[in-house]
C-alpha cells in the first residue's frame, strides 16, 4: 500500500498573505476583509515577508533544496469562495525541492513545498443558495506534498502528528490555535490510487484512509478495478464518496502572477537560522545528558519549554538533579502550569538550596508543586510559619509523637490527604525531630 | 479549431455561447491561431519571465491594518446577516 | 475658477466621459478626467463594461488620489473599450467616444475618452492607461500628447487589471508641458502595487533627444508623408535619424495578443455577479450556472473573444506553445531593443499604420484586422519600455502621430523631446462645436 500526504498549514502570521487585514480578531463574518482579499477590481496583493520567511523555515526544516528564486502562479478555478476565481499558489518554483523528514528512521521524501493563499468559508442555506464568509481568504498557507512512502493509515497518522509537532516548534505555532490543518490524502492498495480531498485533522485522516483501504481492498478481492478518481470524506458517516463528476471541467490554466514580481529565496534563505528540531533535541538530550532515549523523548514530547527549562536547570545545577526534579516534580504539573520567568527562576532557585543542602529533597517537592500549582495545602506547609503549624499540630495532637517512636505510621492521623507521605516526612524530619519526641 | 474546442474552451471559462457566437468565434479563433503560428520560428530566452522590467524581493511587513472599514465593502453588497449571498455550492 | 457648466454638453456630442461630475465649476487648480478603469471615490468604475455597473469603489486608485492631492478635481470618467480590449473604442457598454476631428471617426482606443477630452476640453489633463497601445493610439487618433511611461513607473494600485504584466498609468494633454509636470507627480514607489518598487526614480531635468533609429514598416501614404515632414524637422533639430531595421518586432504582436489574452482572462475570471457591480442573478442555480449566466449575459463580445482566446493559450497542452513561448519571445524583443539603445536615444515611428478609420469602416474588419492596428503601438508595450505619440502631421484632415520608444527607466528623454517638438510643431486644435 501506498499512501502520499498534501499538508495545508496555516502559517501564524499576524496579517493575511497579500494584504494587511488580521489573521485573527472578530469571528463575526466579513469582518477582516478588504479590496485585496475580497478580490474587487483595482486592489492589488502584496506579499507579506513574514509568510515567505516561515515558509521557508519550513523548506529548511525539511531539508529541501530552495531555488534561487522563486514567483507566484495563478491557479484559475471558479468557485463562490475564491475571491478572484483564481488562487495565488506556486507552479513553477516552489520555495522548497526534494527535501526527506525522518519518521523515527523511515526517511519520508518530500516531494515539495509551496505556498498558497487560503480562500474563505461557505455555508449553505435552507434555500439552496450559499453565505459567504471570506475572513479566511487570504490567510497564508504552506502544502507540503510527500512522495508515496507511507505504508499504513497508522503510519500517516504517526507521520503527521510527528511533522505537526516539528512545524509547530519551528515556526512558534499555538497548538489550539484556531489555525487547523487539512490535509489531501493520495492512496493505492493495488495499482491505482484515489485521492481523498480536504480531511480535517489527524484522527479522520487515519479514518478515512483505513476506509479506503478497506474499500480497495475489497473491490480488489472482487476482482473489481480501481478508479482513480477524487473522494470526499464525510466526517459523520466516517466514509469516503465518490465527487461527483464536474460538468465544468477544471484546467487550471496557469500562468505568472505578474503582481508580485520574484523573489530571491536563496539569499533569503541562507539568514534564516532555524530552532532544533524535536528529534534533533532528543538525540541531542541522549548524547549530552546521558539520557535514555525514552526519558529525553518524554521531556520533549511533553513540550518544548519543558526540554527548555531542563537545559536551564542542567546548568544550574547538574544533569542528575535536572533530570530528577524535571521527570518527576515538574513534569507532573507541567500541563496546566503557566510558566513565567519569575516562576522558573523560583523553582530553579529552590532547586539550588536543595544542592546546597539548605533544605531537604521533600521539602524542594512541595515547595515546587506550591510554586506551580498554587495548591492550597503545599503552600500552607511552605509558608514561613511551618513551624507554627506544626508545633500546633503536635500541640493538638500530643500522643502522635510517643507514638511515632513506635510507629511512623501515626503521624498521618493529624494530616491525612493525599500527600501524606511527603507531609509525614517533613513532619519527621522537621519539627518533631527537633521536639525530639521521645523527650516528651 | 472546430466549434467543439470552442465549446469546451467557453465551459471552462464559464461562458454560455448562442450557436452564432460559436461559430463566429470559432471563425476568428482559427484565424488568430493561423497567425500566431509565426511564434514558432521566434527567438526566445528565459530571462524574465513574470515581468518585462526587474520586479525583486517587494515584500510587506506582518503589521495587521485596516486601511478601509469592513462596513463600506459591504455596502453596496448582496448580503444577509454579514455573509455575502452566492449560489448554490451542491 | 475652472467653469465646468459645459461639460454635459460637450459630452452629449463626443460621449467621452462615462460619467461627469454634477459641479458646474470649481475653485481646484486643475481640473483632470481618469480613465474608467482607474478607481475614484465619488464615482463609479465600470471600465467600459455592464457587468460592473454600480461598482463603487471606496478607494482612489493612487493615480487619482496624488492628482487629487496635489489641488486637482476630477471632473469625470472616461470612456473606453470594455476592460481596455480593443483600439477602437467601440467595445464600450456605454456609447462610442467620436474624434474631435469628424464624429463620424474613432477616437480610437481603449482610452479614447481620454485623448478626446484631452484634444476637446481646454486646458484638461486625462489620466490614460495602456496595455498595448491604448494611450498612443487614441493620442495619434486626436491629435493629443500621450506618454505611456515606463512599466512600473507608475503605482496600479485602483487600476483595474487588463494584462498585469503591461499594464501601465499615463497622461494625455494637448499640451506637452503637461506630461511633465504630472508625471512625476503620480510616479514613484507604492507599497500597495509592488511593481512600482525599487526602481530608478524619474528625473525631472532636462536631457536633449540627439539620435533616433527609424525602424519601417508598412503605413498608409499619408501618415509617410507625415512621417517624412517630421524626420526632417527633427533633423533640423539636430536630431540625429537614421534607419534601422529590427528583425524581432514581426513577433511583438502575437506574442503581445497571447500574453494579454492570457493574463486578461484570468482577470476577467473574477466577474461573476458577486460582491459588486452586477448582482441580480438567481441564487439558487448551482455555482457554476450562476456564473456562467451572468457572464454570458453581461460581458461583451470582443471580452468573451479574449477570454476563449486567452483561457485556450494558456491550457494544458497548448500553454507551452503560446503563453510560455511568448513570454520569451517578449525577453528576444526587449534584448534586441536594448542593443539599439546602445546607440540611439529613441527609436521613431509612426504611431498608427493609418489615420483614424470611419466607424463604417471598423465594422467591417476582422477581429485580426482589428488587432493588427496595433502592430507599431505593441512591442513597447510588450517590453514595458516608456514611449510617447506626438502629433506630427495632418492627413485629409486627421492629425497623424509619431511615436518615440525610449530604454527603460529614460522616461525623461521623452518628456524633454515632447516639449522640444512642441515648440517647433504647428497644431491644430479641433472645431468644437455644440
Amino acid at each position: 500500500m501506498k499512501i502520499g500526504l498534501e499538508v495545508h498549514v496555516q502559517l501564524p502570521t499576524r496579517s493575511k498573505m497579500f494584504c494587511s487585514c488580521p489573521t485573527e480578531g472578530s469571528a463575526e463574518p466579513n469582518t477582516r476583509v478588504c479590496p485585496a482579499c475580497m478580490g474587487f477590481p483595482g486592489s492589488k496583493p502584496s506579499l507579506n515577508g513574514e509568510a515567505l520567511r516561515l515558509g521557508l523555515k519550513l523548506a529548511k526544516m525539511l531539508g529541501c533544496s530552495i531555488p534561487d528564486t522563486t514567483w507566484f502562479s495563478r491557479k484559475i478555478y471558479f468557485y463562490p469562495d475564491l475571491a478572484k476565481n483564481f488562487q495565488v499558489t506556486q507552479q513553477e518554483t516552489p520555495i522548497g525541492l526534494g527535501g526527506v523528514y525522518m519518521l523515527g528512521d523511515k526517511p519520508i521524501r518530500i516531494t515539495r513545498i509551496h505556498l498558497e493563499e487560503d480562500p474563505g468559508k461557505i455555508k449553505r442555506t435552507a434555500d439552496g443558495s450559499s453565505l459567504i464568509d471570506y475572513n479566511r481568504s487570504g490567510i497564508p498557507l504552506a502544502e507540503i506534498v510527500t512522495e508515496p512512502d507511507i505504508s499504513s493509515p497508522a503510519e500517516a497518522r504517526r507521520f503527521l502528528a510527528s511533522l505537526l509537532a516539528d512545524i509547530r516548534h519551528t515556526i512558534d505555532l499555538e497548538p489550539d490555535s484556531e489555525r487547523s490543518v487539512r490535509c489531501d490524502c493520495n492512496i493505492s492498495v493495488g495499482k491505482e490510487r484515489c485521492e481523498v480531498k480536504n480531511v480535517t485533522g489527524l484522527k479522520n485522516v487515519e479514518r478515512a484512509l483505513t476506509f479506503e483501504m478497506v474499500r480497495q481492498t475489497k473491490i480488489l478481492k472482487a476482482g473489481g478495478k480501481i478508479e482513480r478518481e477524487t473522494r470526499h470524506f464525510d466526517e459523520e458517516r466516517k466514509v469516503t464518496t465518490s465527487a461527483r463528476k464536474k460538468e465544468f471541467e477544471a484546467d487550471y490554466g496557469y500562468i505568472n502572477e505578474p503582481d508580485l514580481g520574484v523573489y530571491h529565496i536563496a539569499k533569503m534563505a541562507s539568514e534564516i537560522e532555524n530552532k532544533e528540531t524535536p528529534m534533533e533535541m532528543i538525540a541531542r538530550f541522549v548524547g549530552d545528558y546521558g539520557m535514555t532515549q525514552e526519558a529525553a523523548k518524554q521531556i520533549v514530547s511533553t513540550d518544548i519549554g519543558l526540554a527548555g527549562f531542563f537545559e536551564e536547570l542542567a546548568a544550574a545545577t547538574d544533569a542528575e538533579t535536572a533530570k530528577t526534579f524535571i521527570s518527576g516534580v515538574i513534569s507532573s504539573h507541567w500541563k496546566g502550569f503557566k510558566p513565567s520567568r519569575g516562576s522558573l527562576d523560583d523553582i530553579t532557585s529552590m532547586i539550588g538550596r536543595f544542592a546546597k543542602g539548605e533544605i531537604t529533597d521533600v521539602e524542594c517537592n512541595m515547595r515546587i508543586r506550591c510554586i506551580m500549582t498554587g495548591d492550597e495545602d503545599s503552600c500552607r506547609v511552605c509558608s514561613d510559619d511551618l513551624d507554627e503549624i506544626v508545633g500546633r499540630a503536635l500541640d493538638e495532637n500530643p500522643s502522635v509523637i510517643a507514638d511515632y517512636a513506635k510507629n511512623e505510621k501515626a503521624a498521618n492521623r493529624i494530616i491525612g490527604g493525599r500527600d501524606e507521605g511527603d507531609r509525614r516526612n517533613i513532619l519527621l524530619r522537621g519539627d518533631s525531630q527537633r521536639r525530639q519526641a521521645p523527650d516528651i | 479549431m472546430d466549434r467543439e474546442t470552442v465549446t469546451k474552451v467557453a465551459r471552462i471559462a464559464h461562458l454560455e455561447l448562442t450557436e452564432e457566437e460559436i461559430e463566429l468565434y470559432r471563425k476568428d479563433l482559427e484565424e488568430i491561431l493561423d497567425y500566431f503560428q509565426v511564434l514558432d520560428g521566434a527567438p526566445s530566452s528565459d530571462a524574465l519571465l513574470v515581468n518585462p522590467v526587474e520586479v525583486s524581493d517587494v515584500l510587506r511587513s506582518d503589521e495587521p491594518r485596516m486601511d478601509i472599514p469592513a462596513d463600506d465593502l459591504l455596502a453596496n453588497m448582496n448580503t444577509y446577516e454579514r455573509y455575502v449571498r452566492g449560489p448554490r455550492v451542491q | 475658477m475652472i467653469d465646468l457648466s459645459d461639460l454635459a454638453k460637450i459630452n452629449e456630442r463626443y460621449n467621452m466621459f462615462s460619467e461627469i461630475t454634477p459641479e458646474t465649476s470649481t475653485d481646484a487648480e486643475f481640473a483632470f478626467s481618469a480613465k474608467d478603469n482607474l478607481t475614484a471615490v465619488g464615482f463609479q468604475a465600470r471600465a467600459g463594461s455592464a457587468i460592473l455597473e454600480g461598482y463603487r469603489p471606496v478607494f482612489d486608485a493612487a493615480c487619482v488620489e496624488r492628482m487629487r492631492s496635489a489641488g486637482g478635481f476630477l471632473v469625470g470618467k472616461t470612456n473606453m473599450d470594455e476592460f481596455g480590449f480593443g483600439s477602437f473604442s467601440m467595445n464600450s457598454a456605454y456609447g462610442v467616444p467620436r474624434n474631435p476631428y469628424d464624429i463620424e471617426r474613432s477616437c480610437g482606443g481603449s482610452s479614447g475618452g481620454a485623448a478626446c477630452a484631452a484634444a476637446v476640453i481646454d486646458g484638461h489633463v486625462a489620466l490614460g492607461v495602456s496595455t498595448g497601445g491604448s494611450i498612443a493610439c487614441p493620442a495619434s487618433f486626436c491629435g493629443v500628447y500621450g506618454m505611456a511611461p515606463t512599466y512600473g513607473r507608475v503605482s496600479r494600485y485602483g487600476l483595474i487589471d487588463y494584462g498585469n504584466s503591461m499594464d501601465k498609468v499615463g497622461i494625455l494633454s494637448g499640451d506637452a508641458k503637461d506630461l511633465g509636470r504630472y508625471l512625476p507627480l503620480i510616479s514613484g514607489d507604492d507599497m500597495r502595487d509592488p511593481v512600482s518598487c525599487n526602481h530608478p526614480p524619474l528625473q525631472k531635468r532636462f536631457r536633449k533627444l540627439r539620435s533616433v533609429a527609424v525602424v519601417r514598416g508598412e503605413a498608409s501614404a499619408g501618415v509617410n508623408s507625415a512621417m517624412g515632414s517630421a524626420e526632417e524637422e527633427l533633423r533640423s533639430m539636430s536630431v540625429d535619424v537614421e534607419t534601422v531595421s529590427m528583425d524581432t518586432l514581426r513577433y511583438a504582436l502575437p506574442a503581445y495578443y497571447v500574453l494579454a489574452s492570457a493574463e486578461g482572462s484570468t482577470n476577467i475570471a473574477r466577474y461573476c455577479g458577486l460582491r459588486y457591480g452586477r448582482q441580480d442573478g438567481d441564487l439558487t442555480l448551482k455555482f457554476d450556472d450562476y456564473f456562467t449566466k451572468m457572464r454570458s449575459r453581461y460581458l461583451g463580445e470582443e471580452t468573451k473573444r479574449r477570454v476563449i482566446l486567452g483561457t485556450f493559450t494558456r491550457m494544458m497542452g497548448f500553454r507551452d506553445k503560446y503563453y510560455a513561448k511568448a513570454l520569451g519571445v517578449r525577453n528576444a524583443i526587449i534584448s534586441e531593443y536594448k542593443r539599439i539603445f546602445e546607440r540611439f536615444d529613441a527609436v521613431l515611428t509612426p504611431t498608427m499604420p493609418f489615420i483614424s478609420p470611419r466607424f463604417d469602416e471598423i465594422s467591417g474588419m476582422s477581429a485580426l484586422e482589428t488587432y493588427h492596428a496595433d502592430v507599431l503601438s505593441v512591442p513597447p508595450n510588450l517590453s514595458g519600455l516608456p514611449h510617447i505619440s506626438m502629433p506630427c502631421g495632418y492627413s485629409e484632415g486627421m492629425p497623424v502621430g509619431m511615436m518615440l520608444v525610449a530604454d527603460h527607466w529614460n522616461d525623461d528623454i521623452l518628456l524633454s523631446a515632447a516639449e522640444e517638438w512642441q515648440k517647433r510643431f504647428d497644431a491644430r486644435s479641433p472645431e468644437v462645436s455644440l
